[in-house]
């Protein structure tokens, strides 16, 4: 029986959530990044205090380049492995599509879950706002996963590897970044942001997504 | 040598001579206001190649269309270069008037992620495998281009910025001296004809190479 596209999203996504609890390697690596990266930060500042607009694009800084150590393995590590033609061969394109950006975005919010609290913690941030810190990061990790998922499926079989992930990402998901270091910056207490700030993130995810299933046909059934 | 170049030459000639002797110095920029003729052209001619990259990776994708797939790199290429003359001019025109080479105004924003996307573009197609390269560049150039309308129309509406109105501003009405105006209509003209001759040369001269649809650039 085939499975609805829906149905194969959510296969593809538990697969994907079983084998990298099984492997371990790829958390390990996201979240110690995030927290060596962390670490320099607050150990540089040495108790300093910093204004909301810093503090929120510290935040960002560092949670995008820990997500930079994961939001592309999910192509990665099936074209490491050998297993990229069989599911190219059994997965229908949107069902991978989306299952990996389910999966990335489970990875992603888990990061963010584990690092924000320890930001707060380490550079005495006070949230005024949190609600807005909320949207603003489950808006800002959907646009990362959706986009990362796609530009990792471009990277794969890419002779440079180290940066070129990151190299493609920074211009695509900047106006994700942009007003969600606003956003924060006003959960934090700051003057920057506003509603509009969320809605237009929530219309680039929107656009990217659409974006994204469109252009991925062309990659997946490619040969 | 095809009429495009002897166009975009009398065109060069006559623009240079209107700026330098013809155009006079503006109320309050004097005659920096000289550099303009050359910043904005460059400037509309980045964006221009990027949306004619993403147009013709749009039909490497719907017809495998190769010949598109190098005009789309050849347009690329062209627009890197225009984007760096695009930066440099303002930065040294920002120095001139604002006092400072960059201050992360809307639109030197917009023109240096311009600058990260063609970087972008041209170092996946040198790292994916010859097989890939066109549909891989075709799909990255189309992706990107979806941050254009972010770029150009609400970053600058968001956040403050020390460049003038658009020519033709909010209430639809063109507020500039008719020299100036005609100056720049010609000076864009011109540098859309240099554009469209180099991307003619460079796409020729790769296809007399390879003796095939420029597969290789």
């Amino acid at each position: 029986m085939i499975p609805s596209a829906f149905e194969g999203a959510r296969i593809v996504m538990c697969k994907e959530l079983r084998v990298s609890f099984r492997q371990q390697a790829g958390w390990c690596a996201m979240l110690m990044f995030a927290l060596t990266t962390l670490a320099c930060v607050s150990l540089s500042l040495s108790g300093g205090i910093l204004e909301p607009k810093l503090q929120a694009a510290l935040l960002w800084v560092i949670l995008f380049f820990s997500s930079m150590a994961g939001a592309d393995r999910g192509f990665a590590d099936e074209d490491m492995a050998g297993t990229l033609p069989t599911l190219r061969l059994y997965g229908a394109s949107q069902s991978v599509l989306w299952g990996k950006v389910g999966y990335t975005f489970c990875l992603l919010l888990i990061l963010a879950a584990f690092l924000v609290p320890l930001y707060l913690i380490f550079l005495d941030v006070m949230i005024l706002r949190p609600l807005w810190l909320l949207a603003a990061i489950i808006v800002g990790m959907a646009g990362l996963s959706i986009a990362g998922t796609l530009l990792g499926a471009l990277a794969t079989g890419a002779s440079v590897r180290g940066g070129i992930f990151t190299v493609l990402m920074l211009p695509v998901i900047l106006p994700v970044f942009l007003p969600g270091i606003a956003l924060t910056d006003m959960a934090f207490g700051g003057e920057g942001g506003s509603g509009s700030y969320l809605l237009g993130m929530i219309l680039y995810d929107l656009m990217l997504g659409v974006a994204a299933s469109l252009l991925f046909d062309y990659l997946w059934y490619d040969d | 040598m095809p009429v495009i170049h002897y166009i975009a030459f009398a065109l060069t000639a006559a623009v240079i001579f209107t700026v330098v002797f013809v155009v006079p110095p503006a109320e309050g920029l004097g005659n920096y206001v000289r550099l303009a003729f050359f910043h904005i052209p460059v400037a509309w001619v980045s964006v221009l190649a990027f949306l004619m990259s993403a147009w013709w990776g749009q039909k490497v994708l719907r017809h495998h269309d190769m010949l598109a797939d190098a005009k789309s790199a050849a347009s690329a290429r062209l627009g890197f270069i225009f984007t760096v003359l695009a930066t440099v001019s303002g930065a040294v025109f920002s120095k001139l008037t604002w006092g400072s080479y960059w201050n992360w105004d809307p639109r030197q924003t917009t023109i240096f992620v311009l600058l990260l996307i063609y970087g972008a573009y041209l170092t996946l197609r040198a790292a994916i495998p010859t097989q890939r390269r066109a549909r891989v560049s075709a799909v990255y150039a189309l992706f990107s281009f979806l941050t254009v309308p972010f770029l150009v129309f609400i970053i600058p509406r968001l956040y403050f910025s020390l460049h003038p109105q658009p020519v033709i501003n909010g209430s639809g009405h063109i507020e500039m001296d008719p020299v100036f105006l005609w100056t720049l209509i010609a000076a864009l003209l011109d540098m859309t004809i240099i554009y469209w001759g180099l991307l003619y040369h460079i796409v020729c001269g790769h296809r007399h190479k390879d003796g095939k649809d420029g597969e290789t650039i």
